[in-house]
């Protein structure tokens, strides 16, 4: 909790530079007057501030095989052309993203995958 | 050990279709395969058309086995039309743990089961 009350002062004196954060860290009084005031304003975190890194989900998981049989999992992997999500959208790891590829391929040879999606094509 | 799917043609009827799918474990058996665990999958709308079609029925078949007569199997797979697609993989210990994972979750779960 007390990291959470650091970070939302940092951003509103980044994210509202002007006259009123300025006032605000130097008069206590008036402070407590703007945080009554604003209530709201309180979480304006900057895009991906507080989004973690994120775990790969199949380490996370604990899976150890990719079936390309399974195709809830790889689906998700894929986008709405049927292709294969970077590494950087899905935080697959490295290693599974070799797996992830081989079995997308797989499942694509017996169509149980398309190679291009119905509404592309 | 070596997983095998294959996809067969939709158009043949019941018997046909069980009759083709007897025709692959007999081959493997006649190749000293020892037929593992055998899944019907059954239709299944394909992701794609193959050869104008929309469905298929699919099957996988696990079996253990010298591998010498694969490339065998795969040319008489690939000759024959009523098979769409197949696939063979080789296991390796993850797989073969997967494998085994997935049947003791199958054998948990009463789903239709078959010989």
């Amino acid at each position: 909790m007390a990291e959470a009350t650091t970070e939302t002062t940092t951003t509103e004196a980044s994210a509202a530079p002007a006259a009123s954060s300025s006032t605000e860290s130097q008069q206590t009084p008036e402070q407590k007057a703007a945080a009554a005031d604003q209530p709201t304003i309180t979480r304006t975190a900057a895009p991906g501030a507080n989004r973690r890194r994120t775990r790969c989900p199949f380490v996370a998981a604990g899976i150890e095989y990719i079936d390309y049989k399974d195709i809830d999992t790889l689906e998700r992997y894929i986008n709405e052309q049927g292709k294969l999500l970077p590494r950087r959208l899905t935080g697959v790891s490295a290693k599974f993203q070799r797996q992830l590829t081989i079995a997308v391929k797989r499942a694509r040879h017996v169509a149980l995958l398309p190679f291009v999606a119905e509404n592309v094509r | 050990m070596y997983e095998l799917m294959y996809v067969i043609n939709p158009v043949l009827s019941d018997d046909q279709t069980k009759n083709m799918v007897e025709r692959v474990q007999n081959y493997l058996r006649e190749n000293d395969a020892d037929v593992v665990h055998t899944e019907e999958m059954g239709s299944q709308r394909l992701a794609y058309p193959i050869q104008k079609k929309r469905n298929g029925y699919y099957v996988v078949t696990n079996f253990r086995g010298d591998g010498t007569f694969i490339a065998k199997l795969e040319r008489a797979l690939q000759i024959n039309d009523d098979i769409l697609r197949h696939l063979v993989l080789r296991y390796d210990a993850k797989m073969q743990r997967y494998f085994e994972q997935q049947r003791a979750k199958a054998a948990e779960q009463p789903v239709e089961a078959d010989a």
